[in-house]
């Protein structure tokens, strides 16, 4: 067993098995979950370990169902007593609620009984000792680029963490399934100073398996190189330009667009995409595709909390919304199909058709405006779609970075800015579960002081 | 009634006695957890229960009911600090989590305490918010009630209201926290907090507006009228956003109406004057203490023990009393808000600030109910001396970098003004500004201070916390307004 872990999944699937043999017994149908999650970090500054931390958690949850009317009960213990109340407790609640003709489990034919299910776990040291050589690493590597900057930068904090996480799910329809997955993480955050005061950015890698991290020295030089381009950042005049997302800030926009893709968003009005599917939603050019089945994903997955399968998929197709994400739920709410997106969306990849190059090349396209390196606060309306935010980047002229850029604020509406959509760059890069290039948009609103 | 043994009895039958964990365990793991020189070392126990109705399409379909309790151990060495946590409370676990920490912290293996730590410093009690039932399963057909009375009566008040969503969501929470110097301290933190949003159309136009109530009380404190004001102020956004035209961009005066836009302070001094990023040399606002950034009448307070806000803590996560802490005063940065550790290693001493988000969380130095205090300007006046500009009344929520000292916050409803008078609503727009510069703009305070309805939260590290906001109204003479109108 591993270290981190306190269960197997055996004893998970056994726990989330007596929740729905329990609430069988009283009538009810049910689903049930049991997770057990184990982690350490160390996070060092200065030479020194700021906080050395190893936890673990677990938690047990159950739905019951009773024609219609459902209610949800958790504890944190796996104990059969503990059992017998979350049981007690679901059935209290589903006998106050309303019936909801929705509700229920998910179709038994739909649940993923055998399927495959993806590499999601690698074994791999993640014992305390073995992070903070690796935090420490980071931290000299760091150290040695700010020793060689002439005191214009600065460490941070450097950290390593690594969890390991068991998870099953057992329903009345007698499918009882388990999966375990792994995590590890590294960052760093370097300082810069000059005259004008300090900023601060980071770098992370974030994997599946220890081995694939980046090299300590890698980490550190690419926060060091993000968080010098920033240094001499000044404010711009207010005006309306081209502006190209780096792939850091890219994947929000992504990720906004998939988030009103969602079966939630979409039965509850509170997406700025109203009535998307066979309709354009992004540039003619624009592609996205999710992929649950992808080895050691970020975001991979052989079934979701209802037990039903994603599926490698288009959603969104030369610029037409093609699919949603959607549970049991939310699918009859919208009269159509699950996609195995209870849990929300798999792994996402967003391209485009149209010609985009590595960043030289994106600079040279987006000619000159601003480039987005950092978001700050602001919001996405969800009803609609107005999109304001305060930002940090770099203000281009003629494909050439002229200075930093800061104290701006930047402003457009979501769906005009996905069918404003010029071109999606190469240099791609991954964040948890979105991959996208840097994405040029023809023209926003910048609100500047200068 | 609240606190002091009264409070340490009731986690004593909740939480400690189920699991046969008596003073002696506990202070026998302490004796242990403080092994090798610790400066601090502490354990924090916590029996959580949350409850939850929601509302949506005329119905309350969806309940739920969640259980948690568990316990965490810190040992801080200097700076550095060891930590671990256990949902299993028995002693032998404890000891387990107490002996992970220990191997964690590398600092041998000498016992402090061989004897175990005598528990002996009790905290007093307080009476800033009671002991109340918030989850009783019998509450619930009374809470079905009322939100589907919050449905119908948004629903009545104007056609184009499209969707109503709403709900309940009542916490009832114990703490102990009991450290190697032989305090010991007790709370218990009831809050219930009801939200909902709506969704206006007209034309194919969509606007949501938002509204909520957070009490530290149960069912009972929420009556009709308190919970028909909140549904007003949700359709009325709605309506305003329904008709809003896109806000104007760059700079301009700014006017922000009282209560919730006070979290204004919250980001632009409140972070900055946090211990931890001081001790790191983090905060842009280093150096800066005794320097004034505001004009006279601009005072900034951080106050937990004000009766009743979401903010107010009778003892904080590390068992101190909270203290009212100004942080600008009358124009000038002054204070810091601290916890144990921050104040430890920077020769000072603890503000009752140390907060935690749950047993499984290390405490930090956190704000509690941040607010600029009253001036002598009415609303009327200040709103009559824009020539061009905004008027926001609500916010959805704000940001802060501590290092740059720069933070934003983003209208949820405002309005254009012009020579005086509110023109036309504006969709929503961020606001920006550096902490230091920006409170040098604000020309004129209003005499009409008020908090949040409850609803704010604040981020940090990860770690959520309940806080309250607030401000009379005031002008800030130059701001730059991101809205999408050129």
């Amino acid at each position: 067993m591993s270290e981190l872990l306190t269960h197997s999944e055996q004893e998970l699937r056994d726990a989330a098995g007596l929740a729905v043999e329990l609430a069988g017994r009283r009538g009810v149908g049910a689903r049930a979950s049991a997770s057990n999650n184990g982690f350490a970090k160390i996070e060092v500054q200065a030479g020194e370990v700021e906080t050395a931390e190893r936890s673990g958690s677990q938690s047990l949850s159950i739905t019951v169902f009773r024609g219609g009317q459902r209610g949800s009960a958790s504890a944190a213990t796996f104990d059969r007593a503990a059992i017998e109340r979350v049981v007690e407790e679901a059935i209290l609640i589903a006998g106050q609620v309303q019936p909801d003709t929705d509700a229920g489990l998910a179709p038994t034919e739909w649940l993923a009984r055998a399927g495959p299910q993806p590499e999601m776990f690698a074994e791999g040291r993640r014992d305390p000792e073995t992070l903070m050589a690796a935090a420490f690493a980071i931290d000299h590597a760091a150290d040695a680029i700010a020793g060689a900057s002439n005191g214009s930068l600065r460490v941070g904090q450097s950290a390593a963490v690594g969890s390991e996480e068991i998870w099953a799910l057992a329903t009345s329809d007698g499918f009882c399934r388990s999966s375990r997955t792994s995590n590890d993480g590294r960052w760093c955050v370097m300082l810069a100073q000059d005259d004008g005061g300090s900023t601060s950015d980071y770098w992370q890698s974030q994997e599946r398996r220890p081995e694939d991290l980046l090299l300590a020295e890698i980490i550190a030089q690419r926060a060091a190189d993000r968080v010098g381009s920033a240094l001499g950042a000044r404010s711009i005049k207010s005006n309306r330009t081209p502006v190209l997302f780096d792939a850091r800030t890219a994947a929000t926009l992504a990720g906004e667009l998939a988030g009103a893709l969602t079966g939630m968003a979409q039965y509850r009005k509170m997406s700025f995409l109203a009535d998307p599917m066979g309709r354009a939603v992004c540039a003619p050019h624009v592609n996205l595709s999710e992929d649950p089945f992808e080895p050691l994903g970020l975001a991979s997955g052989g079934f979701d909390s209802e037990g039903i399968a994603g599926s490698a998929r288009s959603v969104v197709r030369n610029g037409v919304a093609e699919g949603l994400f959607l549970s049991a739920f939310t699918a009859r709410k919208l009269g159509m199909a699950p996609t195995g997106n209870a849990n929300g969306y798999y792994n996402l990849r967003l391209t485009s058709e149209a010609d985009g190059g590595g960043w030289q090349a994106m600079l040279r396209r987006l000619g000159t405006g601003l480039v987005v390196t950092a978001l700050h606060g602001g919001s996405t309306d969800p009803a609609s779609g107005n999109w304001t935010r305060a930002v940090n980047g770099l203000w281009v002229e003629n494909g050439a970075v002229v200075h930093a850029v800061t104290d701006v604020t930047l402003a457009g509406s979501m769906p005009a800015m996905l069918k404003g959509i010029v071109a999606i760059g190469s240099d791609v890069e991954r964040q948890s579960a979105i991959r996208t290039g840097p994405i040029l948009i023809d023209e926003m609103q910048i609100g500047g002081s200068a | 009634m609240n606190g002091g043994d009264f409070a340490i009895e009731r986690i004593r039958e909740r939480l400690l006695a189920p699991a046969n964990l008596d003073d002696a365990a506990i202070g026998r793991a302490l004796g242990e957890l403080a092994g090798g020189g610790a400066d601090i070392a502490d354990l924090y126990f916590e029996a959580t229960s949350v409850r939850s109705w929601r509302l949506e399409g005329g119905k309350v379909t969806n309940g739920s009911f969640a259980m948690r309790q568990g316990v965490g151990a810190r040992a801080a060495h200097g700076g550095s600090v060891s930590f671990a946590h256990s949902a299993d409370v028995r002693e032998q676990p404890l000891r387990d989590t107490v002996r992970a920490v220990r191997t964690l912290a590398h600092h041998g293996d000498t016992v402090r305490h061989p004897q175990g730590v005598e528990l002996n410093r009790r905290a007093s009690e307080h009476s800033l918010y009671l002991p109340a039932e918030t989850v009783a399963v019998e509450d619930a057909a009374a809470w079905i009630a009322l939100l589907e009375r919050i449905d119908q009566t948004a629903h009545a008040a104007d056609p184009r209201i499209a969707r109503v969503d709403a709900n309940v969501r009542a916490f009832d929470t114990s703490i102990l926290v009991a450290n190697a110097d032989g305090e010991i301290a007790a709370d218990i933190r009831p809050i219930t907090i009801l939200s909902m949003m709506v969704v206006a159309e007209q034309g194919g136009k969509r606007a949501r507006g938002q509204a909520g109530i957070g009490k530290r009380a149960g069912l009972a404190a929420f009556d009709r009228a308190s919970v028909d004001t909140m549904v007003g102020a949700a359709v009325r956004m709605a309506l305003h956003n329904l008709d809003a035209v896109p806000a104007p961009v760059g700079e301009m005066p700014v006017v922000l109406g009282p209560g919730y836009p006070g979290v204004l302070f919250h980001e632009a001094v409140g972070h900055g004057l946090e211990g931890d990023h001081h001790r790191k040399r983090l905060s842009a606002f280093e150096g800066k203490v005794g320097q004034r950034i505001a004009a006279p009448g601009v005072t900034v307070i951080d106050d937990g023990g004000l009766p009743d806000l979401l903010g107010s803590l009778g003892v904080d996560d590390e068992g101190a009393a909270p203290d009212r802490t100004v942080l600008v005063d009358d124009g000038v940065l002054t204070g810091l808000m601290q916890d144990r550790l921050n104040a430890g290693l920077m020769n000072q001493r603890s503000t009752g600030n140390g907060r935690r988000q749950s047993y499984a969380d290390l405490p930090m130095p956190r704000m509690t109910n941040t607010f600029l205090a009253n001036g002598t300007h009415d609303l009327a006046d200040i709103i009559a001396s824009v020539d061009r500009g905004i008027y926001a009344t609500e916010f959805d929520g704000g940001q802060v970098d501590i290092v740059t000292g720069r933070f934003n916050f983003t209208t949820i409803e405002a309005w254009l003004v012009e020579k005086g008078k509110l023109i036309a609503p504006v969709q929503g727009a961020t606001l920006i500004g550096v902490g230091h510069e920006a409170l040098q703009h604000i020309s004129m305070v209003g005499n009409d201070l008020g908090f949040d309805t409850g609803m704010a939260t604040c981020g940090k590290q990860g770690q959520t916390v309940n806080v309250s906001v607030g401000q009379p109204s005031l002008r800030i003479d130059r701001m730059t307004v991101g809205g999408q109108a050129s």
